[in-house]
């Protein structure tokens, strides 16, 4: 389940044990991952956790202390046999944050720039020129000076740019972090058919968690230079491994409390959380280290006037404070003590004092991995 | 795991790229210009033994103790250093703050107007202030006894009148450097102590000077370092009196008959290890500033409105510039077209053969087109050398680039006197036939412009996004292409400018170039210079018009060309 085709094909990109100090702090590693072929990978995490840092030291503009990287089984970098190709000679492309559109050049100069290095006729240059800006529909700029394009158009032509001389590997710093919000979540569905029609193999670096379920195949989450979970979106989201993950992927309610063996019952197991209660969920194979936490995401809570049908993880409870967020309410409730949030739809009866039901589904209470 | 068996036909990284040539062979040669006339500088200073025998034969420490001897050039120094850093400070933070806090009128032109007694020069300065204050015929003192006074009004030859000269010529970087503090001051930081309730004066007491504070002072610490080793002003003020600084000092023991070198070179290395303190201590005080003052939002400075009084705001700007551009330019024309210069005009004293004269001397002819080639070919070799240095600098991860940057500010720190006081040991030894040449003003305005071109484009390497380069790696393109096709055309307008900057400054060098000119390679700066000590000050006057003509000439037809140049381009 970790891996898209647990083939024998090579993997396209392999990470093993790399290290990136700058001076005496390690900003990474030791981390290891391998893309797979035509794989959309995204590395996910807060500021400063070696995202960036890992993708440059895969792209060659990082320089690496310590582990190999290889890429189509081709050895890139590897330190204990001295092997470091500069970036020109991985064969790679990038996005950039910043894009870095040559404000000297055209639009047309500025995709043509990795045909003309590799010495594409000029016939060539200009058919792939214009297939690429009209991928990314910008075709009717071409002669366009580039210091002349908004935003949006520079990341598309950013975007031409990178896939124009047909790399096999593409790299996305952050490309949409200084969009507005709906060109934005436009882009993201964009650029993910765009990797679906090219077939090319891609790592993706956001602290965008929408952006990173949206566009990968596989999501490497990484907190402080180390990997914190790896699997699909959906694996991440539901079976966050560590509190980290739950509170990074999306909000969610962390249960820590005592483990009942004496209640488990058809694979599940029961805690007794500090105020009491009695919640049961699913181990996801775990084991459960000595101060035992449980995850909730805030929307697989429910709230309900009447009580519901279910006979476990069902209690009374008293609405603290509920706030109105336009799709969903957040309603803040008091549980053995402590506070819940939930987040839903339709809350609109839930005022503050009011009593309800709330109800979890067991198998969305996952359990944690010791920390 | 056995994929890197599979492609065994493997290149290792590690070649030898021609990054790595090129940065190497900039290192070495920047590594021999700075550091090697230093050795000799130091060498000399030690040498206790035989004179005119080298290498020394004995080293010791008796020419530092015998500079006790001389403690009036000291104490001489020291007051005109900080008169004139003083004067210089009290000008620069009046105009900086004029014309970045208050909304004065025409603030834009004055803005373009401060630089210009930069480019008047200290020389012209000097000699325009010559024929204003002199005690006895200065235009000054000849009025004010006209109109019944007694005696001499001002006297430019004296401490404070030398100070004077060197403030308004040499001390434009204190406006510069303050007005950038200011400029990039963020207004919220004084809104809101005025929000909590205090006051216009209380706010630019208890907000405004604090976080002004460490950039007025690393203005007073780098100026003072520059006034310390200021030579213009004071040879041709002082000398002539025989009130000597220690850089006048350091000229006469080189230049007098028999000269006293390690002595000179004593002197020189105390004067460099002071600058080199004062340098270092600007370095500390400016990297300590830890001051939100400068971050990367975009705003304007908020302007007061000073009402009525902006125009008397104005009229010292503009008096500034009188003092500084007008006055000494309209002295030195009206001078230079008089047989005996005078303060009240007679139409029997008129004449330009001055001009004929100067025209028709072979010595300025020559002086003058060496001094533009030479200009050509270090602004030139200068801005490819410096932009070189720059980019490793900033951008490479070489390993020593932060030695690199220590050497290259290192002339920063030597009085360009003394420097090439250096260059003349050191190359008087070597085989190499340069000592006396055209060559070896070259290897000189090269090594003392580093840190002037360095410093320019590494302002506007700066201020380019580092992905702009990175991209072109990524698409595969080798160092050299990406310096041709994208450095190099963003880098163009910085890389213009800077040469243009080392064009001027070596073609009005003097400090260096009046102890390495010899007598087949004379430029044109020292030779007004000497002229002004052999031959009348008219003469002087008319050769430093043309200088400045010529000098204005080039710079018109560079920028006609270099627009020209991009208008084909666009």
């Amino acid at each position: 389940m970790t891996t898209m085709q647990a083939g024998a094909q090579t993997p396209e990109i392999e990470v093993e044990n790399l290290v990136v100090r700058y001076g005496a702090v390690a900003a990474v590693g030791p981390v290891s991952f391998n893309v797979e072929q035509g794989e959309q990978l995204t590395l996910l995490g807060p500021s400063g956790c070696g995202k960036t840092t890992t993708l440059r030291a895969i792209a060659g503009l990082e320089r690496p202390s310590a582990g190999a990287i290889r890429i189509r089984g081709e050895t890139m970098y590897d330190e204990a046999r001295g092997i470091n190709l500069p970036a020109e000679r991985r064969g790679l492309s990038m996005v950039f944050q910043s894009y870095a559109i040559w404000p000297h050049m055209t639009v047309f100069d500025n995709v043509a720039y990795g045909l003309r290095v590799r010495r594409n006729s000029a016939a060539e240059i200009d058919e792939k020129v214009r297939k690429a800006l009209d991928l990314v529909k910008m075709g009717a700029y071409a002669e366009r000076n580039a210091s002349q394009l908004s935003g949006g158009q520079q990341q598309r032509v950013a975007v031409a740019r990178a896939c124009a001389f047909s790399p096999k590997v593409l790299l996305f710093d952050e490309p949409l972090s200084n969009l507005d919000a709906k060109l934005r979540a436009e882009m993201r569905i964009e650029l993910r058919e765009l990797q679906h029609r090219l077939g090319v193999t891609s790592v993706y670096v956001t602290h965008d968690l929408e952006e990173a379920l949206a566009m990968s195949d596989r999501i490497v989450v990484m907190r402080a230079g180390h990997i914190e979970q790896s699997g699909s979106p959906g694996e991440i989201y539901n079976y966050p491994r560590t509190a980290f993950v739950a509170d990074f992927v999306g909000s969610a309610n962390l249960i820590s409390g005592r483990l009942r063996p004496d209640l488990a019952t058809d694979g599940r197991i029961a805690l007794e959380a500090d105020g009491g209660n009695i919640l049961y969920g699913d181990p996801h194979g775990r084991r459960p280290g000595p101060n035992p936490v449980m995850s909730v995401r805030t929307v697989h809570l429910q709230l309900s006037v009447a009580p519901p049908a279910a006979s476990v993880n069902v209690w009374p409870i008293v609405v603290r404070r509920a706030i109105f967020l336009g799709d969903l309410t957040q309603v803040h409730v008091d549980w053995g003590g402590r506070e819940l949030v939930i987040r839903q739809t339709a809350a609109g009866t839930l005022a503050e004092g009011a009593t309800a039901y709330l109800s979890i589904e067991p198998g969305h209470c996952v359990l944690l991995e010791p920390e | 795991m056995s994929t890197a068996l599979a492609h065994p036909a493997h290149r290792p990284g590690r070649v030898v790229s021609a990054q790595m040539v090129a940065m190497a062979v900039v290192i070495a040669v920047v590594a021999i210009f700075v550091l090697y006339p230093i050795f000799y500088l130091l060498q000399a200073a030690l040498d206790v033994g035989a004179p005119n025998v080298r290498p020394p034969t004995a080293y010791g420490l008796d020419n530092f103790s015998a500079l006790s001897k001389y403690w009036e050039i000291m104490l001489n120094t020291l007051v005109v250093t900080f008169a004139a850093t003083i004067m210089a400070l009290v000008f620069g933070f009046l105009t900086a703050w004029i014309l970045t806090r208050t909304n004065v009128p025409f603030q834009r032109t004055l803005e373009q107007l401060m630089a210009v007694p930069y480019y008047v020069t200290p020389l012209l300065g000097a000699l325009a202030w010559n024929f204003l204050g002199a005690p006895e015929s200065g235009f000054i003192n000849q009025l004010w006894r006209g109109m019944g006074g007694h005696g001499a009004l001002i006297d430019i030859t004296s401490a404070m009148g030398i100070a004077w000269v060197m403030a308004l010529f040499e001390g434009s970087v204190a406006f510069v450097m303050i007005g950038a503090v200011m400029k990039s001051m963020d207004p919220a930081l004084e809104e809101a102590s005025q929000l909590v309730g205090a006051g216009r004066w209380r706010t630019m007491l208890r907000v405004t000077l604090p976080l002004v504070a460490p950039g007025v002072l690393g203005a007073a610490i780098f100026v003072f370092a520059e006034m310390l080793g200021s030579f213009s002003a004071a040879l041709v003020l002082g000398t002539p009196a025989r009130f000597y600084v220690i850089t006048t000092a350091i000229y006469q023991f080189v230049s007098q008959y028999p000269p006293r070198l390690p002595l000179a070179a004593a002197m020189g290395v105390s004067l460099f290890a002071v600058m080199f303190l004062m340098l270092y201590l600007y370095r500390r005080v400016t990297a300590n500033r830890s001051f939100v003052t400068i971050s990367g939002k975009a705003f304007r400075p908020r302007t007061m409105d000073m009402g009525w009084l902006r125009w008397v705001l104005f009229a010292i700007c503009a008096l500034y510039v009188f003092l500084s551009v007008v006055l000494p330019v309209a002295t030195l024309v009206y001078a230079s077209v008089q047989k005996l210069a005078v303060a009240f005009p007679k139409a029997d004293n008129f004449t330009l053969d001055n001009y004929r004269t100067a025209l028709s001397l072979n010595a300025v002819r020559s002086a003058l087109s060496n001094s533009l080639v030479l200009g050509v070919l270090t602004a030139t070799i200068g801005v490819a050398l410096t932009g070189l240095l720059a980019w490793m600098i900033q951008r490479s991860r070489l390993p020593g680039r932060g030695v690199l940057e220590y050497i290259v500010m290192f002339p920063q720190a030597v009085p360009r006197l003394v420097f090439a006081f250096g260059m003349m040991w050191a190359w008087v030894v070597l085989p190499l036939p340069i000592y006396g040449t055209f060559w070896i003003l070259l290897i000189a305005y090269l090594a003392v412009f580093l840190p002037l071109g360095v410093r320019t484009i590494s302002g506007v390497i700066m201020q380019l996004d580092k992905s702009l380069d990175e991209c072109g790696q990524v698409c595969g393109a080798s160092w050299g292409f990406r310096l041709r096709t994208i450095t190099a055309p963003l880098l163009r307008p910085g890389l213009l400018a800077a040469w243009l900057l080392i064009f001027v400054a070596s073609v009005r060098e003097l400090g260096a170039s009046i102890l390495l000119m010899g007598p087949d390679s004379k430029v044109m700066t020292p030779a007004i210079a000497e002229a002004f000590f052999s031959t009348s000050s008219e003469l002087t006057a008319a050769m430093a018009l043309i200088q400045t003509f010529v000098v204005g000439a080039a710079m018109v037809l560079f920028m006609l060309i270099t627009r020209r140049a991009a208008g084909v381009r666009a």
